[in-house]
């Protein structure tokens, strides 16, 4: 019994596997790489846009008086940036320059295709759905799920454990005490939580699904 | 929130075993007893109150029971403001309100957090200072008010009406009613003694002033009702008038209640009946037909778009100003952080660490770990052979908004069990779904098991539970047989379940009667959902000290184990019908 559907063996896979198990894309446009660090088991998919090259340009006084490349994009471990979207550093106009800042991006984060980020900073276990968009300096904190279609205004914090939606983003409810809880190891097998048909759970440990993507 | 199908919902039979209490005529026990029978309808209107996703569930260990949102008991632990994440001291709270006083505000026009910019050219950032929406770009230079400084915002608020004119603080109100009152006896003495003219004495006055703000209003008739109470020190317990309970009066009031020998005294006398306010500096506001008349032309002026929303005019303090040059930034609302208790037994289910950084929790009891989470999915066309399980990514995804009518399909429900002891489940549904579009339903193994939650090692290690054959349950003409199992792991276990969606018009001649009435009827919202009620039913022997069982070995053979069952309704969506 021969698979009726055998992947076509791509000459190179879709992803670059680096050391650390990030995946990157090769459909992925990536800018100033040495200014963007990953985690590790991250996932970077097709269509992605990272704006490395928008780096805070301010001289960063450093005790041994070298040279240090200032990071621009930092993403933590097993988090997924889905197809389409555009991560850009927020910059801020002073005095006639434009001012980027660096952005923090946290582990177990799941960002939804098509979604234009701006955040100072997301932190760990937050779920973004699709098309989102998030305007310059947003912070967003702990076990957050963002819904589908939001736009969250510029300088909003989003406290721990809020749903937020609409346009603007307004807090819409609180996640339940079990959010990102995977149900006593239910990690083999299919379907559970919000992420209906996959092996892992929104807000949960996304290392099966980084695992899962090929 | 809409989950996208398909879904899982829990049922918390909270509200129904609230009811059934012992004390029952026989009627009433029949009643229940039917009740019992009757299967769970999902389109009831109360069955919105008892449907969960299970993250949201808590379980009680004691009761043995799930605990939704209604019935469980939140205690504050501390409040805090979403914005700045400072905590609010629950001090505060009380004497300030449940709203920030540090520089956090929300726009009165798209609620998103508002931020302090300078209005200074000459890039130095100095005052003066605005409030500005970085998300409709609203703020309140639109309603004349620039700040000195760019921190204590709330302060300098507190002080600006819009416009730019500061606003009396207590002391200088109290001072001002003071001086109208004076002047307004005065002038009524004087009219009294001179002409005895029964014309109202302070209209005339009062015509010319500006019509007064909500705050003196409420000042005013606060004033009032002080001077009130103090006139009187009230005997009638049952007085209508007293509205501060911390009040010397309302605790004479409450003395009275509960000690007789005074309160018959008391009763004798009839208490003097308290009189409403009856001038403006007692906070009367009557009715100005003129104001009426110049909201009208402004509106004819300006347009509806001057006007406010009823959602924007909610959010206000004053909730009855009707136009944009009235609103006022709106301080953030306080946010909390609140432990959870069992309402019958009063046991902590969920209790937060107090510090508003934390997002950890001192104790946290979900139903997730104590009943078997139930999934559904679509069954790959089961007329080709089965797929290899690996990748499944590479199959063209199903449609779960466009189910189509009367053309039976295969799904897998998936039953993954958290408990360390083997469970069996028994599953039910009704035939055909409730609702008017009926779809049937058929569970083709309803009793099956479900493997311990062992550690995920030992069913690497022991290969003992390979994989079934999933040609054996598919025979020779494709159909899945009835009674086996679909496939199974460590601790899950998956069963088919064939759904012949319902129509959503009648057909005729087709299995299905053509009611007269019902066909010209339209269908209600959401009546092409498709949403199976799955009462599930699990048997396990544990060991019987509860507390040790989601810490000790299931194999550290205590000897010791109680049959245990639990059973609840689940409500499984499966997505939509789509219209032909």
């Amino acid at each position: 019994m021969s698979r009726p559907t055998a992947r076509k063996a791509a000459p190179k896979g879709e992803y670059i596997e680096t050391d650390s198990g990030n995946k990157v894309s090769r459909r992925s446009a990536i800018t100033g790489t040495a200014n963007i660090t990953l985690g590790g088991r991250t996932v970077i998919m097709a269509d992605v846009v990272l704006r490395g090259d928008l780096h805070p340009t301010r001289a960063v006084p450093s005790s041994s008086g070298k040279e240090v490349t200032p990071t621009s994009i930092s993403i933590g471990r097993c988090t997924v940036i889905s197809t389409g979207s555009v991560i850009k550093p927020p910059s801020r106009i002073s005095r006639g320059q434009t001012h980027y800042y660096p952005m923090k991006i946290g582990d177990n984060v799941f960002v939804g295709p098509n979604c234009t980020i701006s955040a100072i900073s997301i932190s760990s276990h937050v779920h973004i759905g699709a098309n989102v968009t998030i305007h310059p300096f947003a912070l967003i904190k702990e076990n957050v799920k963002i819904l589908p279609n939001t736009v969250v205004p510029a300088n909003m914090v989003i406290s721990s454990g809020s749903v937020v939606g609409g346009r603007p983003a307004r807090i819409v409810g609180e996640v339940g005490e079990g959010w990102g809880v995977s149900g006593g190891g239910a990690g083999t097998g299919l379907g559970v939580g919000g992420g209906s048909e996959e092996k892992w759970v929104e807000g949960g440990d996304l290392r099966e699904l980084v695992r899962s993507i090929k | 929130m809409a989950q996208p199908f398909p879904y899982t919902y829990y049922a918390c039979d909270c509200y129904d075993s609230n009811n059934t209490t012992s004390s029952k005529r026989a009627s009433q026990i029949l009643a229940a007893a039917e009740e019992e029978d009757r299967t769970f309808d999902p389109r009831s209107p109360r069955s919105n109150y008892s449907l969960y996703p299970l993250e949201h569930l808590l379980y009680c260990e004691d009761c043995q029971q799930i605990r939704c949102p209604r019935c469980v008991l939140e205690e504050t632990l501390n409040w805090y403001c979403p914005s700045c994440l400072f905590e609010v001291p629950s001090s505060v709270v009380k004497s300030d309100g449940n709203r920030c006083t540090r520089n956090c505000y929300n726009c009165p026009i798209c609620t998103s957090p508002m931020t302090v910019n300078s209005l200074d050219t000459s890039n130095d950032n100095g005052p003066p200072y605005i409030l500005a929406c970085p998300y409709c770009h609203w703020s309140t230079v639109e309603i004349g008010i620039e700040f000195e400084k760019h921190t204590g915002i709330s302060s300098q608020l507190a002080r600006i009406a819009n416009g730019g004119k500061p606003i009396p603080t207590q002391k200088e109100r109290d001072k001002e009613r003071e001086r109208r009152k004076e002047l307004g006896s005065r002038k009524r003495d004087g009219r009294d003694v001179l002409s005895h003219s029964e014309d109202s004495p302070s209209t005339d006055t009062e015509r010319d002033d500006p019509p007064p703000s909500h705050d003196d209003v409420f000042s005013n008739l606060g004033a009032f009702y002080k001077a009130q109470i103090e006139a009187q020190t009230p005997s009638n317990p049952f007085s209508p008038h007293d509205i501060t309970f911390s009040s010397p009066s309302a605790y004479n009031r409450i003395m009275n209640l509960y000690s007789n020998t005074s309160s018959k005294r008391n009763k004798r006398q009839k208490p003097a009946p308290m009189r409403e306010a009856a001038s403006l500096i007692e906070g009367l506001t009557v009715h100005n037909p003129s104001a009426d008349a110049a909201a009208i032309e402004r509106i004819k002026k300006e347009g509806w778009a001057a006007t406010l929303s009823p959602a924007q005019k909610l959010t206000q303090i004053n909730p009855n100003i009707r136009f944009e040059s009235d609103l006022r930034p709106i301080a953030t609302l306080l946010c909390t952080k609140r432990s959870k208790r069992c309402r019958s037994c009063r046991h902590i289910l969920s209790k937060p660490e107090s510090k508003i950084t934390s997002t950890r929790y001192k104790i946290k009891l979900l139903a997730l770990n104590h009943i078997p989470r139930l999934s559904i999915r679509a069954l790959p066309s089961t007329a080709t052979m089965p797929p290899p399980p690996s990748s499944s990514t590479q199959q063209p995804q199903f449609n779960y908004n466009a189910l189509n009518s009367g053309i039976p399909t295969h799904f897998l429900l998936h039953l993954s069990n958290p408990l360390f002891d083997p469970i069996r489940v028994t599953l039910a549904t009704p035939s055909t779904t409730p609702g008017k579009v009926q779809s049937r339903v058929t569970i083709l193994c309803p009793q099956f098991e479900v493997g311990a939650n062992t550690d995920v090692w030992d069913d690497a290690l022991s290969s003992s539970l390979s994989p079934i054959k999933r040609g054996s349950i598919i025979n020779a003409d494709g159909q899945i047989e009835a009674g086996k199992i679909w496939d199974r792991g460590r601790n899950w276990t998956s069963v088919v379940i064939e759904v012949v969606p319902g129509f959503l018009k009648p057909v005729a001649g087709f299995g299905q009667q053509v009611d007269g009435a019902d066909g010209e009827e339209e269908l209600g919202e959401d009546e092409d959902v498709l949403e199976i009620p799955v009462f599930v039913r699990i048997e396990f022997e544990a060991d019987v000290n509860a507390e040790e069982r989601g810490l000790g070995d299931a194999r550290g053979s205590k000897g010791e184990r109680e049959r245990r069952e639990e059973a609840f309704w689940t409500v499984v969506g499966v997505g939509k019908i789509a219209g032909m």
